[in-house]
């Protein structure tokens, strides 16, 4: 696969000021994600794997370094071209779901396309559409309190899919689900994958991290091991 | 986006009903009393000038004030040459004098008018009739008497037909030819009192005339009072001097009333609007509390790429549609009081349109400007802290 990275990160460093002491989230890393790649970014709690997802994610901006994310380099962006790049190239998948809790399950898939300025007529019949391919055709009009964790876990995946973006950014995907709907979820990004997209898949459980296809792992803000896309 | 906004604002409203309605109160307080001051002003106004309709506002009135000899009763006929819109020009002179009836003495006032006086007032007739023009030229000595007047000197009724004397410097005998009716409830002026001769019989038999006490110009229809008395005016200052004269109509008194309560009205409204103040603290209030819960929403609808200026548009447009709402209720609050106090008091109530425009638009601003801050908080989250927050 001699794709052009849909991700590319150089010499990335993250640091936080905490009181007097300087906390190095990420300290200099390096890493290129192909499209159509299944990447798990894993790494036990505290070892900056969050901070990357934010970078990733265009939620947050490095101390220094380069990020691109769909070919557009991020660096020096504003809060406002930020959120269009979410908006465009990212679809995000929380643990905690992260619906939007006053209104129904079709609205919520509807959102990020009322921010991209799609008509409301096509935004109906996208998420509609989104909707039945996730499996929840008959839970359209149900608010996320009427629905299972699995049942929000697909509304939500469908939410991030609903603008086509380059990116599937999930962070702990099954953490809230037990194992059987956490394997069906996992199914689901599998058959995703099969059909081009590219996932990131941020975890700290290596066993989960290990079902997916390629791995990064992250340790003391620090690209470890295994990373068969580190650019040398 | 706009309506994805409305629906939102709406939803978010009702979810919590007693808090919204709570922090609504002074808004709803504000409009209120806007609202009701406004209303009440608007039938006070229409009260008054609807009272002073009724005593002659097609009048204007000239009230020679120095001593220039130009002001004759021969000066009446001139107005109708130089003015248009005038329909006639009475004039009066008055001197006090005393009456008497065989051994029925009273002091009166007595006015030496021309004929058509009595087409312009409002004086109505009890018994007989008003004296001529005829009567006038003549120099006839009659008399028409006032109700208290024509009751004291004539106790035993009989009146028309019998003779009074009038004193000044000697007596006269004077016949009377007609007695006017009760005026006492009139808001024209009492003429109960007073005792009308003709013009030209004052003149020659009472009290020699040098300047008339006023002339009473009867404006035509279709012709507005207050500007014939501007024409009045214009023109009188090319023949005296403006010490000389004054002019003055009931539609002057019944436009300056108006202007006085309109004043009012403002003036009272103005200091209720400062609770319109108050109101808008109350919002901005709720909504600084509203963004506060809403912060894990707020990083989420950002994750999803709303811009900051989106997020700032839908709490802007919630702070808007809570304050018009309270506006509303407000207004329907402020028009029940309105009623009831009208009711009460006995006013026919007027709604003034103006004060429910000047609502909308007062709340819909206090919603805007007091739901600023709050937004601009929420549009400044960080996506990553309002993500985490619990």
């Amino acid at each position: 696969m001699t794709q052009k990275p849909v991700i590319q990160l150089i010499d990335v460093r993250r640091y936080y000021l905490v009181g007097d002491y300087l906390v190095k989230a990420l300290d200099g890393v390096s890493l290129s994600i192909p499209k159509g790649s299944f990447t798990a970014i894993m790494g036990p709690s505290g070892s900056g794997k969050s901070t990357m997802m934010n970078l990733i994610g265009c939620l947050d901006t490095p101390t220094s370094g380069y990020i691109t994310i769909g070919g557009e380099m991020t660096n020096g962006m504003n809060e406002t071209e930020l959120a269009y790049l979410r908006n465009e190239k990212i679809g995000f998948v929380f643990q905690q779901f992260n619906l939007l809790g006053k209104i129904n399950a079709l609205e919520n898939v509807m959102t990020p396309m009322t921010y991209a300025g799609i008509p409301h007529k096509e935004r109906r019949e996208r998420a509609e559409e989104m909707l039945e391919k996730v499996g929840l055709k008959d839970r359209m009009k149900h608010l996320p309190s009427e629905l299972s964790g699995g049942q929000k876990q697909r509304v939500a995946i469908a939410r991030a899919l609903v603008n086509d973006p380059d990116i599937l950014l999930a962070d702990e995907p099954t953490g809230a689900l037990d194992s059987k709907t956490g394997s069906e979820v996992m199914g689901l990004f599998q058959e995703l994958h099969e059909e081009g997209r590219t996932i990131v898949f941020v975890t700290h459980d290596r066993k989960l991290g290990l079902q997916c296809p390629s791995q990064v792992m992250i340790k003391d803000g620090r690209i470890v091991e295994g990373d068969v896309f580190r650019e040398s | 986006m706009f309506l994805e906004n409305l629906k939102l604002a709406f939803g978010n409203m009702f979810t919590n009903k007693m808090r919204t309605l709570l922090s609504l109160l002074g808004i709803v307080i504000g409009v209120g009393s806007v609202v009701t001051i406004m209303n009440l002003g608007e039938s006070v106004k229409k009260s008054i000038t609807d009272s002073m309709n009724i005593g002659g506002v097609d009048e204007v009135v000239v009230m020679p004030t120095g001593s220039n000899n130009i002001f004759s009763e021969e000066f009446a006929y001139s107005f109708s040459d130089n003015v248009i819109g005038i329909e006639s020009v009475s004039t009066y002179v008055s001197t006090s004098a005393t009456l008497r009836n065989g051994q029925e003495t009273k002091s009166a006032q007595v006015y030496g008018v021309t004929s058509n006086y009595f087409d312009s007032s409002s004086t109505e007739l009890l018994y007989g009739d008003y004296f001529t023009r005829e009567s006038n030229l003549q120099r006839e000595q009659v008399v028409v008497l006032g109700y208290d007047l024509a009751q004291d000197l004539f106790p035993g009724g009989g009146a028309v037909g019998s003779y009074v004397s009038i004193f000044r410097s000697q007596a006269k005998q004077y016949r009377v030819v007609g007695v006017l009716d009760d005026s006492s409830g009139s808001i024209s002026g009492n003429t109960n009192n007073y005792a009308f001769i003709p013009f030209n019989t004052f003149d020659q038999r009472l009290k020699k005339v040098s300047a008339v006490s006023q002339y009473t110009i009867k404006v035509q229809e279709g012709f507005t009072a207050t500007n014939v008395a501007e024409d009045v005016k214009s023109y009188l200052s090319t023949v005296a001097s403006s010490n000389d004269f004054y002019v003055s109509s009931a539609q002057e008194l019944v436009d300056m009333t108006e202007s006085v309560t309109g004043y009012l009205t403002t003036f009272l409204a103005a200091i209720a609007a400062i609770s319109l103040l108050v109101g808008g603290i109350g919002i901005m209030n709720i909504m600084l509390v509203t963004v506060v819960e809403r912060t894990r929403e707020i990083g989420i609808r950002k994750a999803l790429g709303a811009t900051p200026k989106t997020i700032k548009a839908q709490f802007l447009v919630e702070a808007t549609v809570l304050s018009l709402f309270g506006g509303v209720i407000g207004i329907l609050f402020g028009v029940l009081i309105s009623y009831i106090v009208a009711y009460a008091v006995g006013w026919t109530l007027y709604f003034s349109i103006w004060a429910i425009v000047l609502s909308l638009g007062f709340s819909s601003a206090v919603g805007i400007f007091f739901g600023w801050y709050p937004a601009a908080k929420a549009a400044a989250l960080d996506p990553i802290e309002a993500l985490a927050y619990e």
